[in-house]
């Protein structure tokens, strides 16, 4: 018990400290997470209140597949990412892996699914009067979904906020498609997994504990939007 | 040119016809009231009529033009339509009027002279910018109308206008669409289960009896099956002139209703039924009675009639009418 309120103690004074290294890690963390929800966001938004308000054949094997989707295990989407992003892949070229930008890849696809379908509930989950009035208004595709959009833009937003929450504690495709490098591709969850098993379990507890206040900050945004929008 | 023409329109709720027109016109430069019970596919028409829902099968014409699969922005601009609980977006009353506005790609210049006139029209201008979310239910329903005439559309469609008003909005709503049908070149269709109503302010009325149109009047109207010229409610049996086995309701003219306080006799009136006077009330210059009889009938005589029969409530009265003045459809 002593082990574990020591290291406790000394992770809140490492966080107290304003230690260079750790915020590093943080900030990389943060930036490659905002940068992939952005992505993700800026795909995923549009399409998910045009699927919500359209009838297509295959609409209901899609809204399967985004399920399934949702679920996929991330070591798998970093596999795949891996095999086409190493030397011998097909985009080896690129120069892509070991790179944020191969992590922002493999986060934004992650959370893409995610962020779809909470933006098909989010409009799935307006005013059913919505779409009609705007009908009779005469408004064309675009501005339907501008307006849907606008309407349902705290749920849309808290959509985003649950996508960025997955990425920024995703590890497994980070890991093997960042590499943990040192102030470059180290973020809050591959260094607590390195650090812990390196045994510096403080700097791992200290990234947690920053970890979880993101977390916890992010739900209470969500719960303070969710609330908003109903 | 009629405003809109419609023929052989069909539309279905999985197996249910909910409207099954053959042929309807709506005329230009009047006010047509849709009447009908609850369920009598006004609503559904309503939606046909705003092009916001598509007939299974059918053909629509708007002021002379066949409509294909959508609207035209210009066609789109002629109609100005009211749902039954209409939805004001969020932001103000002016907010949701720039937006119909600019959806309809009315000039900028023009935005403000048309937002003040249909504020006037409704009038609304003190609310003007006063938030939609905290409207009552008929600034909301004045509000929608703004939004509906603001960008000033040929056809003003609206679907029970009057639904959760109380008298004094009901009356200011029936001098707004008086208001706006009395302008040239415009037409107004609403849809009322209220008769009386329908004739203080429309120029014509369209019946609807499920989901078909009709020329009866819907004052005693029946449900039930036809069997050899006799009509069967459940409750009575009244003798009809046709002999149709799969028509499925029965509306009788309560002018064509003759009451006495005996049964009629030498009479060739096939109809005649034994009931209990239960509301006597009076009707620019008529007497409306209602009898039940098993099935309520509405009949209606003259104040010189009310008095020659000394009438009470309560009193037994004999009901009268020929087959032939029952419609059957």
């Amino acid at each position: 018990m002593d082990y574990f309120a020591n290291s406790l103690l000394a992770a809140l004074r490492l966080i107290g400290s304003l230690d260079a290294d750790i915020y590093q890690i943080v900030f990389t963390s943060v930036l490659i997470s905002l940068a992939a929800s952005a992505i993700a966001a800026i795909i995923a938004v549009p399409a998910g209140v045009m699927m919500a308000l359209h009838q297509f054949r295959g609409k209901q094997f899609t809204q399967h597949l985004l399920n399934t989707l949702m679920a996929m295990p991330t070591v798998v989407i970093g596999l795949l990412l891996y095999g086409l992003f190493s030397r011998l892949g097909p985009l080896g070229e690129w120069g892509l892996l070991y790179t944020p930008t191969a992590i922002i890849i493999a986060e934004a696809i992650l959370i893409f699914p995610i962020m779809m379908n909470l933006t098909i509930t989010a409009v799935n989950g307006a005013d059913p009067r919505l779409v009609p009035t705007l009908r009779s208004l005469g408004a064309r595709t675009i501005q339907m979904a501008f307006q849907v959009i606008r309407t349902t833009r705290l749920a849309i937003l808290a959509a985003i906020i649950a996508g960025f929450g997955r990425a920024i504690g995703e590890v497994g495709a980070a890991m093997m498609l960042g590499g943990n490098i040192a102030g470059y591709t180290r973020t809050m969850t591959t260094a607590i997994a390195l650090e812990t098993s390196k045994g510096e379990f403080e700097l791992g507890l200290a990234l947690g504990l920053l970890l979880l206040i993101i977390a916890f900050v992010l739900n209470f945004l969500l719960s303070a939007l969710n609330k908003a929008s109903s | 040119m009629s405003a809109y023409q419609l023929n052989d329109i069909e539309v279905r709720y999985g197996q249910t016809k909910a409207l099954d027109i053959s042929s309807l016109e709506l005329a230009t430069n009047q006010s047509t009231a849709l009447l009908g019970e609850n369920g009598a596919g006004k609503s559904t028409l309503m939606h046909l009529l705003a092009f916001i829902q598509k007939p299974n099968a059918g053909q629509i014409h708007l002021q002379g033009e066949a409509v294909k699969d959508t609207l035209s922005s210009q066609q789109r601009q002629k109609i100005g339509f009211v749902s039954q609980q209409p939805y004001l977006l969020t932001g103000s009353i002016r907010d949701n009027l720039k937006l119909a506005l600019k959806l309809q790609h009315i000039p900028r210049h023009l935005h403000q002279p048309f937002i003040d006139e249909a504020l006037t029209i409704v009038n609304l201008t003190d609310l003007s910018d006063q938030d939609a979310a905290t409207l009552s239910g008929g600034e909301l329903k004045r509000a929608a109308i703004a939004r509906a005439i603001v960008y000033q559309p040929d056809i003003l469609l609206l679907d029970e206008p009057f639904s959760h008003l109380d008298q004094r909005h009901i009356h200011q709503l029936e001098k707004t669409i008086q208001l706006f049908a009395q302008k040239s070149g415009k037409t107004v269709v609403f849809s009322t289960h209220d008769r009386l109503q329908a004739m203080a302010i429309a120029d014509n009325s369209v019946n609807l009896v499920s989901g078909r149109v009709t020329s009866a009047p819907l004052l005693n109207l029946y449900h039930g099956h036809c069997h050899q010229q006799q009509f069967n409610t459940g409750q009575i049996v009244v003798h009809v002139a046709e002999n149709k086995p799969e028509a499925r309701h029965i509306a009788i003219d309560p002018r064509e209703i003759i009451i006495s306080d005996q049964p009629l006799e030498h009479t060739s009136m096939l109809n005649r039924f034994q009931g209990r006077l239960i509301q006597i009330a009076e009707e620019t210059g008529h007497i409306r009675l209602l009898v039940d009889c098993g099935e309520r009938f509405h009949a209606i005589i003259t104040p010189t009639s009310l008095n020659k029969l000394a009438l009470q409530l309560g009193d037994t009265v004999w009901l009268s009418f020929k087959a032939s003045a029952v419609s059957v459809f």
